[in-house]
């Protein structure tokens, strides 16, 4: 659900490339200190003064600043501006925690208001959650922390103690939520609903691509004639999967045909609605072998391949819910990417199409109510 | 007024580590409930993992001031969080992907183990009144 955006990506590269570069500036600066260069003595006393979690805040934003000034060129308008601000605000901050006293409030309030900038930005959909951004939050989240472990208060009365404990939790819990909401409410055009982001294809079917996808539902549909009655799947190798309240649909899985690829003979598994008289075949299902895959897409547009992400998997009972945009899940039960997948409906999937990535809930609705 | 001893900076560093993490579990908690509706298992697993998460939040109060119940303990949860991970990422099921998870599940985790080892070393020497030790 949260990939990384295409001009993000030199954020990444430019972070480990400044931790690369501090780590060797304390060893240089130590060196020259060493060598008595006056300046470099003056920082190394600057440094050496500081406490450690001093140190550790300064080089989160730092690295913050970098990642903000990095995606400045991919970034135009107002977001573009804020983007150089925030950057050379966090680099100004970085340094001046070695060489004065009165950053530590200024930070505190650079951290919450560029934590609190990026959950309004989300929710208003002026920019898309991905995961650059969310772990630059989560590096700004935890520059936070230390800097408010820094802030030793003068006054002890309760009120100020129970801010003390709750403000810092507070904060994290507000923006996970933030983010969440904010990728749910403006997901972007590849996600076909919660869970399931599809494979990027061409905007419109060519005429070629129009019959292959025909010859697609067609050779299924032939092919899955014999397994009407599930006896006969089962006897073919497929194993019915696991059973849950929460799905009228369920798949069964033929592991031997595991490594075929889109071939209508040997689809991956058949998808049974669960109807007051029985199992009823309702289409197949080809799934490639890995995760990462790319499905071939004879249909272009019409045959979109998608993937499950960003859910929790729980072994016990087999059930789902939804991960957190900081890939957290219940403990219990693990985060899931399955490997790409393709339905063929042979049944009437209304305006889904025979190829959605969901059988049609009304059509579930009459599935199940039949008898 | 009770004064608490200066805790190491090690352990101040990652108590705020252990929080955000205990924050992220309890959104994690909390997202799983309303999935009990219908799956009564995550009704178990949420609570469950609300009160994982309280326990991170007093054990992250306790490493600040020094006890060596909340080091003990944070040792045995990083520990195993951290060997589940490996496990996980073994597997084919796309768990690690891209910098989140491997911040969140993996760099997190080893770096409270370390500042945990860190500041073993000058640990301050209160046992606390919990202490099972």
């Amino acid at each position: 659900m949260y990939d990384i955006a295409a001009d993000h990506a030199i954020a990444l590269s430019t972070a480990i490339v400044l931790l690369l570069f501090l780590l060797v500036s304390v060893r240089l600066l130590g060196f020259l200190a060493a060598r008595r260069a006056a300046w470099a003595v003056r920082f190394a006393e600057a440094y050496d003064a500081a406490s450690p979690i001093t140190r550790v805040a300064a080089a989160l934003m730092l690295v913050s600043g970098a990642i903000h000034l990095a995606l400045v060129p991919g970034h135009d308008g107002i977001t573009g501006i804020l983007f150089i601000i925030d950057g050379v605000g966090f680099v100004g901050l970085g340094i001046a925690a070695f060489i004065t006293n009165w950053w530590r409030r200024p930070a505190m309030l650079w951290l919450t208001a560029t934590i609190a900038a990026y959950v309004v930005w989300v929710i208003a959909g002026w920019e898309t959650p991905d995961q650059v951004g969310i772990a630059c939050k989560l590096i700004e989240l935890v520059a936070l922390g230390l800097v408010m472990r820094l802030n030793h208060p003068t006054r002890r009365t309760w009120p100020r103690r129970i801010w003390r404990a709750t403000a810092f939790p507070l904060i994290t819990i507000v923006m996970t939520f933030g983010i969440w909401v904010g990728g749910l409410a403006h997901p972007d055009a590849l996600h076909a609903h919660a869970g399931a982001v599809l494979q990027p294809v061409n905007a419109v079917a060519t005429p070629e691509q129009r019959a292959a996808a025909a010859r697609l539902l067609a050779d299924t549909k032939a092919s899955l004639t014999r397994y009407g009655d599930p006896a006969v799947a089962i006897a073919a190798g497929y194993k019915p999967g696991p059973v849950s309240a929460a799905d009228p649909l369920l798949h069964f899985q033929n592991p031997a045909n595991a490594h075929a690829i889109l071939d209508p003979n040997r689809p991956q598994a058949l998808v049974y609605a669960r109807t007051p008289s029985g199992l009823r075949l309702v289409g197949a299902m080809y799934q490639m072998p890995k995760v990462g895959q790319r499905g071939p897409d004879p249909g272009g547009p019409l045959t979109q391949w998608h993937q499950h992400e960003g859910i929790c998997f729980s072994p016990f009972g087999f059930e789902f819910s939804f991960e957190t945009p900081f890939w957290t899940c219940s403990v219990g039960s693990t985060s899931v990417t399955t490997a790409p997948m393709l339905h063929v409906w042979i049944v009437d999937n209304g305006k889904n199409g025979p190829f959605a990535a969901e059988l049609d809930k009304a059509v579930q609705r009459e599935l199940t109510r039949r008898s | 007024m009770s004064q608490t001893p200066p805790a190491n900076s090690a352990f101040e560093i990652a108590s705020v580590l252990v929080v955000v993490q205990a924050s992220l579990s309890f959104v994690a908690g909390l997202s799983a409930l309303p999935f009990g509706i219908v799956e009564p298992g995550f009704r178990l697993l949420g609570v469950l993992t609300l009160l994982i998460a309280a326990a991170m939040f007093w054990l992250a109060r306790g490493l600040r001031r020094g006890r060596r119940w909340a080091w003990g303990w944070l040792v045995t949860l990083e520990g195993l969080s951290l060997a589940i991970t490996t496990l996980l990422s073994l597997l084919p099921i796309g768990t690690m992907r891209g910098p989140v998870p491997l911040l969140v599940n993996l760099v997190i985790p080893l770096s409270v183990l370390v500042l945990l080892a860190a500041g073993a070393a000058d640990r301050p020497t209160q046992p606390g009144p919990a202490d099972p030790a």
